[in-house]
């Protein structure tokens, strides 16, 4: 949005529950190449974001490292997507991919769920589609959004 | 040029007057409404085209007129030339789900092309957010926000007759300097290749839209490429 500016968006709350993914990581040691990891994809996206102090990134939703195969815990992939829900500024017909608050969302489903779920630019119809085609983590996300969120990630 | 004036069926003139892509001061609708009460206007019609009819007794037209300048307002031309432009009220300060000046450049391709010749009437639209109230697709010309200060462009769109027809893309996430420049090539093309009378759509279904396919040049840099720097970014 024109009248949108990166301060209105949360990046360190949604930094912080990309952190913990990153702290609970099996895989994590401090030569991990963020650039092949999908939440090292997502928190480098939130620093470019910042740096550049712009909420989208042109043709980088076709960056992310799809070969990221590692296991990730659910309760916390659906936390950090919730989060997401609450950063979303509902942009419907001019959601863009590019978005950050999109990068981040769709490392996450691809993190959980190895595809995305093309985002109809509202929270709403965003969970009626994720009940449809993957219930289980509806019913995380939908849990999650009940809980206020938190900048450091914590419950 | 032709100019804005249509009789009525009862003896009126209507008068097209035209402003800042339908955007009017509080002292210009003040003004206008005071010359129109003046010449014993019947009634103001806001048209499609975002100017405003001013149905006006004959006799008392040139007189109505001649008050439009100092507003800063004009009539309208009309017939084989470009008309004048629809824009929303995209910008940073007006609807809040712009996300390009749409505004600011319908206001620069009306200042710099309204009223040139051409081989049929030429109307143009520009549109701030993917939900383009102006209907860029149904405009001989219209470019639609697509992202931050980028639009994508269509050509060859007829809103009107029994056959209505959208618009083709030409350009994607071009920015609104490309858009001007995008829309000589257009009319240049447009002047050389149409028959007399011919709409834009009909020259586009007769010789083939490769005629009017831009030069790669004119047209914004490929995704890939703006996403270098991020690319770059995550590599370090």
């Amino acid at each position: 949005m024109a009248t949108l500016k990166i301060e209105d968006i949360d990046l360190t709350a949604l930094e912080a529950r990309l952190n913990k993914l990153c702290l609970s990581c099996d895989r994590y040691s401090p030569e991990c190449k963020e650039s092949q990891c999908l939440i090292g994809f997502g928190r480098k996206v939130l620093r470019f974001a910042a740096d550049k102090k712009t909420f989208d990134i042109p043709g980088a939703s076709k960056l992310l490292p799809e070969r990221d195969f590692k296991p990730y815990y659910p309760e916390q992939v659906a936390a950090a997507i919730a989060e997401t829900c609450r950063q979303c500024r509902q942009c419907r017909d001019n959601h863009s991919p590019d978005c950050v608050i999109a990068l981040v969302r769709s490392a996450l489903e691809s993190a959980l769920l190895q595809e995305n779920i093309d985002y109809p630019g509202s929270v709403f119809l965003y969970l009626a589609r994720i009940k449809e085609q993957h219930p289980a983590l509806a019913a995380l996300v939908a849990q999650e959004l009940q809980k206020p969120g938190s900048k450091d990630g914590k419950e | 040029m032709g100019e804005g004036y249509f009789r009525q069926k009862n003896g009126l003139l209507a008068v097209d007057v035209m402003a800042a892509c339908g955007l009017l001061t509080p002292e210009q609708w003040l003004g206008l409404g005071r010359a129109a009460r003046e010449k014993n206007v019947f009634r103001l019609k806001l048209t499609t085209r975002q100017t405003v009819a001013v149905l006006v007794p004959e006799e008392n037209a040139a007189q109505l007129v001649t008050e439009l300048a100092p507003l800063g307002l004009k009539v309208a031309p009309f017939g084989k030339v470009v008309r004048p432009v629809k824009a929303c009220p995209g910008n940073a300060d007006l609807c809040p789900r712009a996300i390009a000046d749409a505004l600011a450049l319908g206001l620069l391709i009306q200042e710099k092309y309204v009223g040139q010749e051409v081989p049929k009437d030429f109307k143009i639209a520009v549109a701030g957010c993917a939900r383009g109230c102006t209907d860029p697709q149904c405009a001989d010309f219209g470019a639609r926000a697509a992202g931050k200060e980028r639009f994508d462009v269509f050509i060859g769109g007829r809103g009107s007759t029994a056959q209505p027809i959208h618009g083709v893309p030409i350009a994607r996430k071009v920015t609104a300097g490309q858009v001007i420049g995008l829309l000589d090539f257009v009319l240049e093309r447009y002047r050389v290749l149409a028959q007399p009378s011919e709409r834009l759509c009909q020259t586009l279904a007769r010789v083939g839209g490769e005629h009017f396919q831009p030069p790669a040049e004119m047209l914004a840099p490929a995704e890939e490429e703006e996403a270098a720097e991020f690319a770059a970014f995550l590599q370090n």
